[in-house]
């Protein structure tokens, strides 16, 4: 450790945890980016970490909290919620009561609305700044952190906000460590009762499991009606490939160039 | 001698009167073979229907319309019919739509586009009370066709403090449209940053609920806004049909970019100057990242090396020029040339790059299987017969080594070039 | 003079050995607790050495003999020379008696000795190359004692200096030989190893009278609903006193070390080493004496040692640096059971290694490689792959299999395993119902209702997802009515048969045979129920899957159906219970330690020494091991079968009506389910 950590404070920071859902079977798990969420605060030097949770205490949910507790965590905070309710205010009670530096967590939700509200939500309640996006957090020093966040394709951005702040992380942050079963076995939930505000409008949709999305037409203006038809009915890009057999290097090197440049990966 | 084309009508007359004994020689003197085709005298296209076709698999004379098929020849290219799309102009809209598109690369992107046809559509619903679309761009941008596009009004903001990432400025900006006109419809794009992030920061800001993930949305004379629609929940698991909120976040392909209309995209300019707000955040800058270093999963473009490959230098030269991320099949990885964490496949990592080139990789079952995902698959193989060429949009067969130097040379030449032209 | 040295010497040792078993005991003793059946077990001892032990020893002619020699001499030598020297009781055959056993011993030390002469390099050099003198002394010392006893010497022959030389040469040889049995030292093998037997963890691994094989392969369960029991093994403290015990028997012969393909490899592992550098762990210290070869390293060549020591109570893994051992060790192994299979003293190199496997993976999740992915879908999706476990079934869209859940008994149940999901072994799977289909066989699938046996993830160490699946399957399987389970996938088949047992509820049993594809085949031939058709002329080789062969000692089956094919099977240099792994096994693969070579590249090495044309397997990890094997440049690949294609390939299609002489329509029928 560094010499000037007994000095300064250490760093708290607090990881709101949710359930996830596996996209095949649908289980319950730990969500992936609020693990890498976690993984991202474990990695942050002289840290202080919390897990807070608020939603229902069931033995469903307890599974996959246990598996934030595996990467760990002798306990977590789980805010007593009812199903289907607004854990906005629980939420932001119990962070104002905390007041971590640095509260990390995924971009949205595995399970209910998924709308990746909260954070922004929470940031604007309790005024602070939020970065989105996260792929690594490079320093912590003077009240301001330094983050990495993820652009497309790997791309980076480096930008310096001021705490105590929210960050989402993206898919790009660190993979979460495993969760080990006996931590996991081990680790307490501290339950606690917290303000319940129900969400009484999405009580009120249609909410269904999600029907595949149907394919864009290409469609195909004008012409004769041939064109149209067979725009309509042509299996989209058969083609089985180019094959260039007894080219000259340099000809099947300007072949893939041109490919290259028509699909715009060369800079 | 003049230029001016002469017409001989006899021999017009020869070239339509099949029967003439004539008729082909001055076909063939026109320049037209045998053709099939030619302008009747009422202005009509007459066609000989013996002159087209072809002899189907069954012996029978098949004949496609297309046009594809006409005599050879012909000579006489259409002219581009100049598009001429009606243009309309909204004058007194009775609402607006704001849509602010994310302009990724300072284009509208498809994205863009397809939100701006559904602001169209909730624009236009209502003919006796017709809104108006209106953009707001964010920073410099190249688009020149914003009114095609289906834009009516055009707030463009390009002051310094909203370049980079400036999320809160750009925040401050939308609320003064907000307070300056009050849109009936905030419309964004649901993309990862950007649109996505700027839309729920509004609706955070503004107190609204937004529907995010929108990717379907009708017409619905219960709700409040007339609108009902269905977005995406649950990590995309979920379809919620719920009343079309003020504010929406929607998902490509949304609804139908606009392609029959223009608009006029007159520039607005905000009644009052942009809040000054005191960022919290400060962008340092995009990170310059060695295209080496991205993780294979969100590479875009990966050169990947297998068994065949006998120069490694030459390849690794390769990937650095054309800047592309190194991958490798299994067999290279168990033979020590390339580290664990760049193998591709099914067994190592799954890939998604738009472009993917396999350098000496036969294609085993399950490295193809990691490489499903990805966009075009070009191989360069010794061995024609292999499972990657089937699999490849583009197969060069030959030495390797040589190809990619070949390659090398050219982007090279290419750049030299580029910068001399500079 | 000698009358008065020798008992005091013989006491004085037999009492030293006594304090140092306490010792030794108290050592063992740290370990946990594991009820044992003490006067049965010793009772058991004579057989247990006699034939089990002696079963292994023997398979090294020389090596068996000289120990008989060395072995059975020093213990009547002993005996006779306590109550001839010790208690004075020389008269009569006594002393003769002696004399032959002495002079026996001596002569086996002699082969010991010319055996440490040129020692191969998996024998343990260090006190281990003092011990041919030791025996000699000891040997030669007893005998010319006893020759005074005897009365072929006068009583006071030689004077008191050669006395005196006498009475060291006989202590040096009692300190080696008997205290030194209690004290450590190459001796300690007799005394441990003797109460290893007794006391071994696994007892039904031993024969018995009625002739029985005994066999002992599956892993023995956690206990998970107990939250005080540590999870695996942290601390050399935390493996039960047995196992300490069977750790300290080892006698460095380096058998293990010799067939280990991770060794064989280059990976850092070393059963041997591995197993003494517990002992260090139980006694303490650090492992700078070793003096056997070390843990190979790929960038190293070989880990020097003295950088690793360990305390009975400290870690054997270190979470950062190093402690007892590295992780990478631990990870390196196939679980093969190739060092269980030649360990003359009976030491569980796989037991142990999967119990510190388990800590790592409960209880610091630090399984490294893909192993966490593995396991995280093993528990999201129920097979290692993260496959939708609904469409378990896609791949036999037209095969119109019987399911389970619609006929609800039939006579066979037929455990695809995960291999639906990978294309290789899917051609197998169509075999394999082809040729069920040709014998009639009334058999059904459980469809999407299978589940990942489990071997993998208990193999990687995760208890709790083994228990998980495993539960869960059987009581898909208690739903269900049907006479026998067949599978072709031996770790489906050993967990199956072997390690399902244990997690029955209670009340229940697995009352059903699980048979492995090529064990039922051979059944449907040798019953005549599938109809071959003659002449397939090549020349094959046949690979042992390790968890058919060596987990359940089936090696003749599939070679009675290679037979019965009529194809030329030609044995690889190691086969049998000597085949060498493919590296496929107790998840290898997914962990991937690095060496300077891969294990299935050295296999079909071997296999390609035969010159066969083809290698048939039984297992789908081999087969994917196997095929993965890139050949030798000018080398052709050679053809990698399961046996279930073999035996489609030969179907004989020709209609009964005509004599099965159609070659043609045959090899058209192979064309086909080549294809």
């Amino acid at each position: 450790m560094q010499p000037e950590s007994a000095m300064t404070p250490a760093l708290e920071v607090t990881v709101l945890v949710s359930i996830g859902r596996h996209p095949l079977t649908g289980r319950v798990r730990r969500a992936d980016q609020d693990a890498r969420g976690v993984e991202l605060a474990r990695s942050l030097a002289d840290a202080e970490v919390r897990l807070l949770h608020a939603g229902e205490c069931n033995e469903s949910s307890e599974a996959a909290l246990r598996g934030y507790l595996g990467m760990g965590f002798s306990e977590l905070a789980l805010i007593e919620q009812p199903e289907g309710a607004d854990v906005l205010p629980a939420l932001s009670e119990a962070l104002d009561a905390t007041s971590p530096h640095l509260v990390i967590t995924g971009e949205r939700a595995e399970r209910g609305e998924g709308s990746g509200l909260l954070p922004y939500l929470l940031a604007e309640r309790l005024g602070w700044p939020l970065v989105s996006g996260l792929a690594a957090v490079e320093s912590v020093e003077d009240g301001m952190a330094t983050l990495l966040q993820a652009l497309p394709r790997g791309q980076r951005r480096r930008l310096k906000i001021r705490l105590p702040a929210i960050v989402t992380v993206d898919d790009a942050a660190p993979t979460p460590r495993q969760s080990a079963y006996g931590p996991a076995r081990r680790g307490t939930l501290e339950t606690s009762a917290g303000e319940v505000c129900n969400d009484d409008e999405w009580a009120t949709w249609q909410v269904q499991p999600a029907r595949p999305r149907p394919k864009r037409l290409k469609i195909v203006k004008a012409a004769s009606a041939r064109d149209r038809f067979k725009a309509a009915a042509a299996k989209a890009e058969g083609t089985g490939g180019q094959v260039l057999t007894d080219v000259t290097p340099t000809q099947g090197a300007e072949a893939i160039l041109t490919l290259l440049r028509d699909e715009e990966v060369l800079r | 001698m003049s230029q001016l084309p002469r017409r001989d009508p006899r021999q017009e007359w020869i070239a339509r009167n099949r029967l003439h004994p004539r008729h082909e020689e001055v076909l063939a003197a026109l320049g037209q073979g045998a053709t099939s085709e030619w302008p009747g005298p009422n202005g009509l296209v007459r066609k000989n229907p013996h002159r087209v076709g072809f002899i189907g698999p069954n012996g029978i004379k098949r004949i496609d319309r297309s046009g594809t098929q006409q005599g050879a020849g012909g000579g006489k290219a259409s002219a581009p019919v100049a598009e001429h799309k009606p243009l309309t102009e909204i004058a007194e809209p009775a609402f607006l739509v704001a849509v602010v598109p994310d302009m990724a690369g300072g284009r509208l992107s498809g994205h863009d586009k397809d939100l701006l046809g559904l602001a169209r559509r909730l624009a236009d619903a209502d003919p006796a009370a017709q809104g108006a679309v209106l953009a707001v761009v964010f920073g410099s941008h190249k688009e020149t066709n914003l009114g095609e596009a289906g834009v009516d009004r055009l707030l463009h903001l390009d002051s310094p403090e909203i370049a980079g990432y400036a999320p809160e400025a750009r925040l401050g900006a939308l609320i003064t449209v907000e307070q300056a006109w009050t849109p009936r419809h905030w419309l964004l794009p649901d993309s990862k940053l950007g649109g996505g992030e700027l839309g729920r920061r509004l609706a955070a800001r503004l107190g609204e609920r937004p529907a995010t993930g929108i990717w379907q949305v009708e017409a619905d004379a219960e709700s409040a806004t007339g609108w009902q629609c269905t977005a995406r929940g649950a990590a995309g698991s979920l379809d919620i049909r719920r009343p079309l909120p003020r504010i929406a976040l929607a998902l490509a392909e949304c609804a139908e970019p606009v392609s029959e209309t223009r608009h006029a995209a007159a520039e607005l300019v905000l009644p009052q100057p942009l809040p000054s707000t005191l960022s919290r955040i400060q962008d340092l800058g995009q990170v310059s990242v060695d295209p080496a270093s991205v993780a294979l999963s969100e590479a875009e473009f990966i050169l990947a090396a297998g068994n065949g490959v006998r120069d490694w230098d030459a390849y690794h030269r390769a990937a650095s020029v054309l800047g592309a991320t190194e991958g490798a099949s299994r067999v290279a990885v168990d033979e020590g040339y390339m580290p664990r964490d760049r193998q591709v496949g099914a067994t190592g990592t799954w890939v998604t790059a738009r472009v993917y080139i396999a350098v000496g990789i036969s294609g085993a079952i399950q490295h193809l299987q990691g490489i499903q995902p990805c966009e075009k698959v070009i191989a360069i193989n010794m061995d024609p017969s292999c499972d990657m060429i089937k699999r490849a949009d583009l197969a060069v067969i030959g030495d390797s080594t040589q190809i990619l130097e070949a390659l090398v040379t050219l982007v090279s030449q290419a750049r030299e070039e580029k910068r001399d032209a500079a | 003079m000698l009358d008065i040295l020798l008992p005091i010497l013989i006491f004085s040792a037999l009492a030293l050995a006594a304090i140092g078993a306490v010792r030794r005991i108290r050592l063992w003793r740290q370990g946990r607790p594991s009820p044992v059946p003490v006067l049965r077990g010793l009772a058991a001892v004579p057989r247990r050495y006699l034939v089990d032990l002696h079963h292994v020893v023997a398979r090294d002619k020389v090596m068996s003999n000289t120990h008989v020699a060395t072995a059975g001499g020093f213990v009547a030598a002993m005996g006779l020379a306590i109550v001839v020297h010790g208690l004075g009781l020389a008269e009569g055959v006594l002393g003769w008696l002696l004399l032959a056993a002495s002079a026996t011993m001596f002569a086996g030390s002699l082969f010991v000795a010319q055996r440490r002469r040129n020692p191969p390099a998996r024998l343990s050099k260090g006190p281990w190359m003092r011990l041919p003198k030791s025996l000699m002394a000891f040997s030669l010392g007893i005998f010319v004692v006893t020759l005074p006893a005897v009365g072929v010497l006068p009583a006071d022959a030689g004077g008191w200096l050669v006395a005196l030389v006498l009475a060291a040469v006989v202590a040096w040889g009692l300190a080696e030989l008997v205290f030194g049995m209690t004290w450590g030292g190459p001796m300690k093998h007799a005394f441990a190893g003797a109460l290893h037997l007794a006391f071994h963890r696994r007892p039904e691994r031993f024969s018995d009278k009625r002739g029985g094989e005994g066999r002992s392969t599956g892993l023995k369960a956690l206990d998970l609903e107990d939250d005080q029991a540590p999870l695996g093994v942290e601390t050399p403290a935390d493996f039960t006193w047995n196992q300490l015990l069977g750790f300290d028997a080892c006698v460095q012969c380096g058998r293990c070390e010799a067939v280990c393909p991770a060794f064989a490899a280059g990976q850092p592992l070393n059963p041997k080493k591995l197993i003494q550098d517990m002992v260090v762990g139980m006694a303490g210290g650090s492992d700078a004496h070793y003096a056997g070869s070390p843990y190979p390293s790929p960038e190293r060549g070989d880990k020097p040692v003295g950088e690793h020591h360990g305390t009975p109570h400290g870690p054997i893994v270190a979470r950062e640096g190093t402690a007892l051992v590295d992780a990478e060790t631990l990870w390196s192994c196939t679980t093969c059971r190739a060092c269980v299979e030649e360990c003359p003293m009976m030491i569980e190199h796989v037991d142990a290694i999967v119990d510190m496997r388990r800590h790592l993976t409960l209880e610091e999740g630090a399984t490294p490689g893909k192993g966490a992915e593995v396991i995280d879908n093993l528990i999201a999706t129920d097979n290692p792959g993260g496959f939708d476990p609904g469409g378990r079934l896609n791949w036999a869209a037209d095969l119109d299999l019987p399911l389970m859940a619609d006929v609800e008994r039939a006579e066979v149940l037929l455990w695809l395993g995960d291999g639906v999901f990978d294309m290789r072994n899917q051609r197998t799977l169509r075999a394999l119902i082809k040729v069920l289909r040709a014998a009639d066989v009334d058999f059904a699938v459980l469809g999407n209702e299978e589940r990942d046996s489990g071997d993998v993830a208990r193999r990687l160490g995760d208890e709790a997802t083994f228990q998980s699946l495993a539960r869960r399957n059987i009581a898909t399987l208690s739903r269900y009515r049907f006479e026998s389970i067949v599978t072709c996938d031996p770790h489906s088949f050993h967990v199956l048969k072997n390690e399902y047992g244990a997690l029955y509820p209670q009340g229940q049993d697995a009352d059903y045979p699980v048979w492995h594809h090529s064990t039922f085949i051979n059944q449907l031939i040798e019953s005549g129920r599938l109809p071959l058709a003659p002449g397939q002329a090549q020349r094959v080789t046949y690979h042992d899957p390790c968890y058919l062969g060596r987990y359940n000692g089936e090696y003749e089956a599939p070679r009675a159906v290679l037979r019965a094919l009529g194809v030329e099977l030609v044995e690889m240099q190691r086969s049998g219970y000597r085949s060498r792994c493919c590296g496929g096994g107790g998840g290898a693969p997914i962990t991937d330690v690095p060496g300077k070579q891969r294990i299935p590249d050295m296999r079909m090495g071997d296999v390609r020494e035969t010159q066969a044309e083809q290698v048939v397997v039984g297992c789908p990890q081999c087969t994917a091991m196997l095929e993965g094997v890139v050949p030798p440049a000018g080398n052709e690949a050679t053809a990698v079968k399961d046996i279930a294609e073999m035996v489609a390939a030969a179907l004989d299609n020709t209609p009964p009506a005509t004599p099965a002489s159609h070659d043609a329509a045959a090899s058209q029928a192979t064309e086909e389910v080549l294809s």
